[in-house]
């Protein structure tokens, strides 16, 4: 080291300034903005991801659902921010939501007359989506919506339920025909006619779609409405509680909840999120939400010792890659054993499953594949109706949460008796992504219009829960 | 004067003395023992000079009806506080009776001065109480936001009133109220006289509030508790017409010319806030933009000047105060069980709660003018004076009366008319604590119409 030379310092001269003078002016009207009104700076440090301290609406899920009610909310108020609507999702990564894990499939072939006017209704609104979704100045929305339409395939002992269903769906309005065995091979001769009597076609408006562009097109438009999300749990509710005799003498807790505990992730920062309505569109978690409130923890036989009958279930999903498979016409099978599958992309993978049975339900502690499941309960089927599948290969699986009604395997859409303000869109078991815009339709209208408008889904509703009468689909599955 | 300022003083220690238990009934009590002295001024009303008569503090026709306003106000204020003050900490509820308190002691020295100085000292105190009011018991973050509004409008507007009073004093040598309007009408033939012209009623016309710099009122009526909405309401928008009445004396001849574009501007807010309010979905911002709406009619009838139009501007603000105040009471009782201000989501309440729905349209129909009410008594003496000035404000009043009525039954068919939703099926019924409210509102309103010798002011 040279004991002569002086230190260096760098002396920050005029020179330096007018060397980089446009960012430095930059920096300066960026300073300047932020200090007068109109930026967002404020003096006390918030999170930026606590909800308001009160919002109107708050809906507990942000999954397709959630997203849905949030959006026509904002869709069917007169003026413009008419009501505040909060949409709080615990996980916005959703590794768990039953959302992005579902198969993606759209049908019309159910045997309860809502149910297929919500499918129709929904179809409706995915095929003209950017006329309702669309979002000035950004993509366009691409769903993907495949029509291939769905295949249910019935033995000699189902046959009977096939055809009654039949023709349910056609009254209403569902585009479905009747195939008998020959006219089924004519048209899919990759398929085994073996122990098929009957089958039922989806001409139209049936198929799949993605659901992550459908819920994120829900979810941008929304936001674009002014729809507030936050990324937070629904750990408490606080709530008033009044003790109302009935007529037969019977005392019941009416509830009303008057705000809404939200948990920032990972922190024990919380915010209480005053609140006139709370939506339960949590999805598989629902139960967890409604016993909060005490649904269900009153003496049995009486109306508060009902529970809410959603509890999740795990559901497989398998992609298979079989370049002899079925070409690009194939429907979404739906074997009279419960085994399903459907084309995925166009390089020979089907997606593939089926639901076990009802001794044998997997735990629902985390979402880990059994592959063994594939092994005994889905190949086999599988291979028998499609041959070709007999040389198959598994490139991946996931697992899913179904939001299972342990009750009638139907959505709830509706007021809790007990809970005033508390509406509730869950229990959908497999096909609430496919009901989704209709029930969020249906959910707005109750909130702001006081009743069902377009459809009348009352049938839905949590009556038949507190008497006890399950509306069932006549599945052949 | 001192028999009802040193029972208000009293009531501070009174709050902070008395047991937690008795704490409501007891302050409560007193404060209607203190608006039921406050009575006694009403006597001789007919008499044109002042009344209870101190070197520094007296009453006359004008502040008369201002003072036993705002002496009733005070236990209305602590009825409607009651329940949403019931859960927090005992000495955060004394804290509140005493903001209350407090702001009623400022407002009686500033309706009883008798010297200016010490009117605008008052004005400038009341603000105090009520900032704490609104940023500390109001209900969302935005009440900081509200409250430097209301803070700085107002300061913004008095500060020139400040500077102007003090040009007064050194020129007319007193700012005595006994004397200022025997003084000799002044040449003002200067601009500089025109600017402190402007500076005087400044401070005042943001106070009432002007079309034009209203802008406080509605976020500061929204984000204070119910206590803070009726005061500011029904008591403190006052303030600003009772201090132009009071300088428009010392203000001549300057005003015939210069309150031309006042005069338009309030009358165009009339209808433009008139409008505003048929858009509203929040609750409370619609009153917020009725009181607007109302004291801009009552601008216009000051400064037009004449007997009629002083009269009928003090008639409609006590009338106004009195049905703003129980409009925002009724709101509350909403707000309090569906903890919502969206008139959307709280809507056919005539099926579940219909004594309410009762005094909801009384308190309605007072807003849109109905005959005998004084609020009509008020409005049709603006609109004559108005257009004895002038036949085409006779457009601008007409419309805007039309527009008020548009807006008032909006707002009770919203509220109680309409499909019941299902979320407020099951509403806590009315307390009884809330009909004595109503009651207490919209009785001496409909007694005034019997003898409204009372509010008319000097025209005896």
């Amino acid at each position: 080291m040279d004991v002569n030379s002086k230190p260096e310092f760098r002396l920050s001269s005029p020179s330096d300034f007018f060397k980089d003078l446009e960012a430095q002016l930059a920096a300066m009207r960026q300073k300047a903005a932020d200090a007068l009104p109109g930026s967002s700076w404020s003096p006390l440090e918030l999170n930026p991801n606590l909800p308001p301290e009160r919002a109107d609406i708050v809906i507990v899920g942000g999954g397709v659902v959630g997203w849905s009610i949030a959006y026509w909310l904002k869709q069917k108020e007169r003026v413009r921010g008419e009501v505040k609507v909060v949409v709080v999702e615990k996980d916005t990564t959703y590794s768990q939501a039953s959302t992005v894990l579902s198969a993606g499939g759209i049908r019309q072939q159910f045997s309860l007359p809502e149910n297929i006017h919500l499918s129709l209704a929904s179809a409706d609104f995915m095929r003209s989506i950017n006329d309702h979704l669309g979002v000035l100045n950004e993509d366009p929305i691409d769903l993907q919506f495949n029509q291939s339409g769905y295949l249910f395939l019935a033995s000699e002992q189902v046959a009977h339920i096939m055809e009654e269903n039949y023709s349910i769906q056609r009254n209403v309005g569902a585009k479905v025909r009747l195939l008998s065995p020959t006219q089924l091979k004519d048209k899919f001769p990759w398929i085994n006619t073996d122990g098929v009597v009957l089958a039922s076609y989806g001409l139209e408006n049936e198929g799949w779609f993605d659901p992550w562009t459908l819920l994120n097109a829900f979810r941008r438009k929304a936001v674009s409405m002014g729809v507030f999300q936050c990324c937070g749990e629904v750990t408490d509710f606080k709530h008033l509680t009044n003790m109302v005799m009935t007529a037969d003498g019977e005392h019941l807790p009416l509830r009303r909840i008057q705000s809404v505990k939200v948990q920032m992730p990972n922190s024990l920062e919380y915010q209480p999120v005053e609140c006139a309505i709370v939506v339960n569109a949590a999805g598989a978690f629902s139960g967890k939400l409604a016993d909060m409130l005490g649904i269900g923890f009153g003496p049995k036989n009486t109306i508060a010792g009902i529970p809410l009958p959603v509890e999740p279930r795990k559901r497989y999903v398998y992609v298979v890659h079989c370049p002899d498979g079925p070409g690009l016409d194939t429907p979404f099978l739906i074997d009279y054993s419960g085994v399903y599958f459907r084309r995925e992309g166009l390089g020979g993978n089907f997606i593939t499953g089926t639901s076990p049975e009802e001794s044998e339900e997997p735990n629902t502690r985390n979402l880990d594949v059994d592959h063994q499941f594939f092994e005994d309960k889905v190949w086999p089927s599988l291979a028998h109706r499609v041959p070709a599948f007999e040389k198959l290969k598994v490139t991946s699986a996931w697992a899913g949460y179904y939001d299972y009604n342990t009750f009638d395997q139907n959505g709830i859409i509706g007021i809790h008796p007990l809970i005033n303000n508390m509406y509730f869109a869950t229990g959908f078991s497999g096909h609430g992504l496919q009901h989704s815009p209709a029930v969020g339709r249906a959910v707005a209208e109750l909130i702001l219009d006081g009743n069902f408008q377009t459809l009348d889904l009352s049938g839905l509703g949590f009556r038949r829960i507190l008497t006890q009468e399950p509306m069932m689909e006549r599945n052949i599955v | 004067m001192l028999k009802v300022l040193l029972p208000t003083l009293m009531l501070i220690p009174t709050t902070w003395l008395v047991p937690g238990k008795w704490l409501w009934p007891t302050t409560l009590l007193h404060s209607l023992l203190i608006a039921l002295i406050s009575f006694t001024w009403l006597i001789n009303m007919s008499e044109v000079g002042w009344l209870s008569l101190s070197p520094y503090l007296a009453t006359d026709a004008l502040s008369t009806p201002l003072l036993v306003l705002t002496c009733w106000l005070l236990p209305l204020m602590i009825l409607a506080s009651q329940n949403h003050t019931a859960t927090e900490p005992l000495n955060r509820q004394r804290m509140y009776i005493t903001l209350l308190t407090s702001l009623q002691f400022f407002l009686i020295l500033a309706f009883g001065a008798t010297e200016v100085i010490m009117f605008y000292v008052m004005f400038e105190a009341t603000l105090i109480p009520t900032l704490i009011l609104i940023t500390r018991w109001g209900n969302q973050a935005e009440r900081l936001n509200a409250g430097t509004y209301f803070l700085f409008y107002t300061l913004a507007g008095s500060l020139p009133l400040l500077v102007a009073l003090l040009l007064l004093q050194s020129n007319a040598g007193s700012l005595s109220l006994l004397t200022l309007t025997y003084s000799a009408p002044t040449q003002l033939p200067t601009y500089g006289d025109k600017l402190w012209w402007a500076a005087c009623l400044l401070a005042f016309l943001v106070k009432m509030p002007l079309y034009g710099v209203h802008l406080w009122l509605p976020k500061a009526h929204v984000e204070a508790p119910v206590a803070g909405s009726m005061i500011l309401a029904a008591v403190l928008l006052k303030l600003g017409g009772y201090g132009m009445m009071r300088m428009l004396t010392v203000l001549e001849p300057l005003t015939k010319e210069l309150s031309y574009p006042f005069i338009i501007f309030a009358l165009w807010g009339v209808i433009m806030t008139g409008s505003i309010c048929l858009r509203q979905t929040d609750l409370k911002s619609l009153i917020a933009y009725s009181s607007v709406s109302h004291m801009g009619l009552v601008v216009g009838g000051i400064l037009i000047q004449t007997p009629w139009g002083f009269s009928g501007a003090l008639i409609l603000m006590v009338a106004h105060g009195l049905t703003s105040s129980a409009l925002f009471c009724l709101a509350n009782t909403n707000y309090e069980r569906t903890h919502s201000r969206t008139m959307v989501l709280a809507r056919g309440l005539q099926m579940v709660l219909p004594l309410m729905t009762a005094w909801w349209f009384i308190a309605s129909l007072a807003n849109l003018a109905l005959p005998p009410l004084p609020n009509l008594m008020g409005e049709l003496m603006i609109i004559v004076s108005l257009f004895n000035w002038s036949w085409w404000t006779l457009a601008l009043t007409g419309t805007g009366t039309l527009i008020t009525a548009g807006y008032s039954l909006y707002m009770f068919l919203m509220t109680q008319r309409g499909q019941l939703p299902m979320h407020i099926i099951a509403l806590e019924p009315s307390h009884s604590r809330e009909h004595l409210l109503m009651a207490l509102h919209l009785l001496p309103l409909i007694l005034l119409t019997l003898k409204p010798e009372l509010i008319w002011g000097w025209s005896a």
